[in-house]
């Protein structure tokens, strides 16, 4: 599927769901779990609130704030055939590019999560507007061959960010340090994004935000990488021991990658994400982990990858969707254990007809950086 | 920041607010000057929302699950720290034993809508934004506040100057070098945005861009200790007549920037002064904003109706003349009494 095909199925579920308009909307604060219809119907990430018009007759125009950038709409957009218009304000901008005149049935994507004192204008706007993010998102929920190709860039890039990792930490660095340099090596190799939890401790409750720490022997770091390539994200999990592992770390990281294994061997066609996240936790409750595979120790053992769409949406027990080809995720264990404390292990999959297919080149294994 | 300097502020809010006794403090990573004024808290991932009361301790809500709270509490002087469940959960809580014309909202614009809806049901009401009597405060910098916008004009300075020593290897390598710059001087965010055609657009990092631009037009932005610096500088060694108009412009207009000036007459200045140019369209619509714990967006940001002693503001002048050449400078400016001091200047 390319970005014209998922163009094409969002057209027809329009006309299924008797949409004269969709509107995708979204305030230019790209996180990654926050789902983002603009991308998903022009594929531009922008730096302000940006809007996506989408015609039932195909016309396609994309709104953006400031008005000065618009012109990097159709530098994104070269051949696809997107109209662009700059716009001070969001709402007055859709409301001109559509020359005043609303259609009698229009769907919106992305209201629920807009800052309020946008999404109060739109509805006064458009007060008939129904929610058409179901629309949007279930069309967008594999990825197009251009986001496959960018997801894998990204991920070669966030194992060479932890290369580059291993090859910089070392004892008395602290832990904010470590991360600026993670992201600038990660920046210099093409990454437009990162989305980084990175932390050290001897025995981590979770994995979180760097906080100044320095590390220091024995500390075991973990490493949430992700970094974006033309607005696809792609992320690794990693865990590093600051001098040598002990033996029963080196037996618990095992089990949490077997556990990995198992959860990656789940996810095929025809099976719902809920069996994914069921395989994983079979492995840790049998080794007598049962009341750490739920909260407040684990939520979810992955999870949909944006910027633009999230779907398929969390590796977590009630997640009934069925994978398909080209579904790209996060299969990540990421568990607490008593005797251990946190460790992070995970890989970035791409759904085949055989099953999932990491887009790593190397698996999760814990590694070591010098006393 | 002492925490003086927190229950000063508080207490002035309850002070323009006679009659309420609660108030709920919104803020996320793009939007939390008014939360960061309050608690000194600014959302690493997710949104926070802080319950101040008139007579007991406040609390703070962070999102991102119970993870969060660890890493939030040296970020604070609030120590009672707890999960953000739901908009619902925070309306629950602050009406709790009240009614909801007793609370404040501030930040409520910033709110996801639908966090905002089931906050608001189950409050019974909504509440009075207070916002906007929150930005009136934030205009007089104390002390503290201006040290650390200081502060924030020397990591801007050090990195508009590693842009400046880079800009013959390649527009990402010049980026980079101001980034980590920046972020080596002690900035805890940095934003640069670049022009690869003379400065004409401005463009953020997309991809490695391995050519060089002269001029090189950028625009740099640095928070430290929470407050933020912004600059604009056209880098050249060859000398450049739209450059040289923009600094004459911001210089003339410098002069004049003093406490009482209406800022109509600022951008008529500038205006008038730019004469047979064009005004550049980054500029064109915002040549003067206040500046500080927030890099925001009009209206929160705007320089209101006169220039008034003890606020920052960041003066642009940008044009784009007959030849076809572009260029936006700008400076820092603490404005007081006595007239303005420039923080930083475009090099």
């Amino acid at each position: 599927m390319n970005f014209q095909d998922r163009l094409a199925d969002i057209l027809w579920r329009m006309q299924e769901a008797r949409l004269d308009l969709v509107i995708g909307l979204h305030d230019g604060a790209h996180f990654i779990e926050k789902p983002n219809p603009v991308m998903v119907l022009s594929g531009f990430k922008s730096l302000g609130a940006a809007a996506s018009v989408l015609h039932a007759d195909g016309r396609l125009t994309t709104i953006v704030t400031p008005a000065w950038d618009a012109e990097r709409v159709g530098d994104a957009n070269a051949g696809i055939g997107i109209g662009a218009v700059g716009a001070d304000d969001i709402v007055a901008g859709i409301q001109d590019a559509l020359g005043g005149a609303v259609p009698m049935s229009t769907g919106i994507a992305g209201f629920r999560v807009l800052p309020s004192r946008i999404a109060d204008r739109i509805a006064a706007a458009f007060p008939n507007a129904v929610a058409a993010d179901k629309l949007v998102f279930d069309a967008a929920r594999t990825k197009t061959i251009e986001e496959i190709a960018d997801a894998r860039a990204a991920a070669r890039i966030a194992e060479r960010g932890y290369h580059h990792l291993l090859a910089v930490a070392r004892p008395g660095m602290s832990e904010d340090d470590l991360a600026v340099e993670l992201k600038w090596h990660m920046k210099s190799l093409g990454a437009d994004d990162n989305f980084l939890l990175l932390c050290a401790s001897p025995h981590n409750r979770a994995v979180q935000p760097s906080n100044g720490r320095k590390l220091q022997t024995g500390d075991i770091i973990l490493a949430e990488i992700t970094p974006s390539v033309n607005g696809q994200l792609t992320q690794i999990c990693r865990t590093v021991v600051v001098g040598k592992p002990s033996d029963e770390l080196a037996r618990k990281y095992a089990l949490v990658v077997h556990a990995m294994d198992r959860g990656i061997e789940a996810a095929k066609p025809g099976v719902a994400m809920g069996q994914v996240c069921r395989a994983i936790n079979a492995v840790l409750e049998a080794q007598g982990y049962g009341e750490y595979c739920h909260p407040p120790h684990i939520r979810r053992r992955g999870h949909g990858l944006g910027f633009g769409s999230m779907r398929p949406g969390d590796v977590a027990l009630d997640n009934m969707t069925v994978l398909e080809p080209d579904m790209l995720f996060m299969i990540h264990p990421n568990q607490y254990l008593p005797e251990t404390g946190y460790l992070l292990c995970g890989e970035p999959v791409v759904m085949t007809q055989h099953g999932a297919e990491p887009i790593t080149t190397e698996k999760a294994a814990l590694a070591s950086i010098a006393a | 920041m002492p925490e003086s300097e927190f229950t000063r502020r508080i207490d002035t809010l309850w002070q323009v607010h006679p009659t309420a006794t609660r108030a709920i403090v919104y803020g996320s990573p793009r939007h939390h000057a008014e939360l960061a004024y309050l608690t000194n808290l600014v959302p690493k991932l997710e949104a926070a929302v802080a319950l101040l009361t008139r007579d007991t301790e406040p609390k703070l809500f962070l999102g991102g699950g119970p993870n969060m709270v660890g890493a939030a509490k040296p970020l604070t002087w609030i120590s009672d720290l707890a999960p953000l469940r739901s908009g619902q959960a925070v309306g629950q809580t602050a009406v709790a034993g009240i009614s909801a014309y007793k609370i404040v909202v501030i930040g409520g614009g910033a709110m996801p809508t639908a966090f905002r809806q089931s906050m608001n049901e189950a409050m019974g009401g909504e509440a009075t934004d207070a916002t906007a009597d929150v930005w009136k405060q934030m205009a007089a910098k104390s002390s503290h506040e201006m040290a650390a916008i200081v502060g924030a004009c020397g990591v801007l300075h050090a990195a508009v100057a590693a842009i400046d020593q880079s800009k013959h290897t390649s527009v990402t390598t010049a980026v980079l070098a101001g980034e980590r710059a920046a972020n080596q001087a002690g900035a805890q965010d940095v934003r640069i945005l670049f022009s690869r055609n003379g400065g004409r657009t401005l463009e953020p990092f997309v991809t490695r861009v391995n050519e060089t631009a002269d001029p090189f037009q950028v625009y740099v932005a640095v928070r430290h200790l929470n407050y933020w610096a912004e600059g604009f500088a056209h880098l050249s060694a060859r000398p450049n007549a739209a450059k040289s108009k923009a600094m004459d412009v911001l210089k003339r207009v410098l002069i004049r920037m003093r406490a009482g000036i209406p800022t109509r007459d600022i951008a008529n200045l500038i205006e008038s002064s730019i004469r047979s140019d064009a005004p550049h369209p980054v500029t064109m619509h915002s040549c003067l904003n206040t500046i500080g714990l927030g890099l925001e967006e009009a209206p929160y940001a705007d320089a209101g109706e006169t220039i008034e002693a003890g606020n920052v503001y960041s003066l642009k002048a940008g044009l784009q003349n007959v030849a076809g050449q572009h260029a936006i400078v700008s400076a820092m400016v603490a404005v007081h009494k006595g007239g303005n001091d420039v923080l930083w200047i475009s090099p």
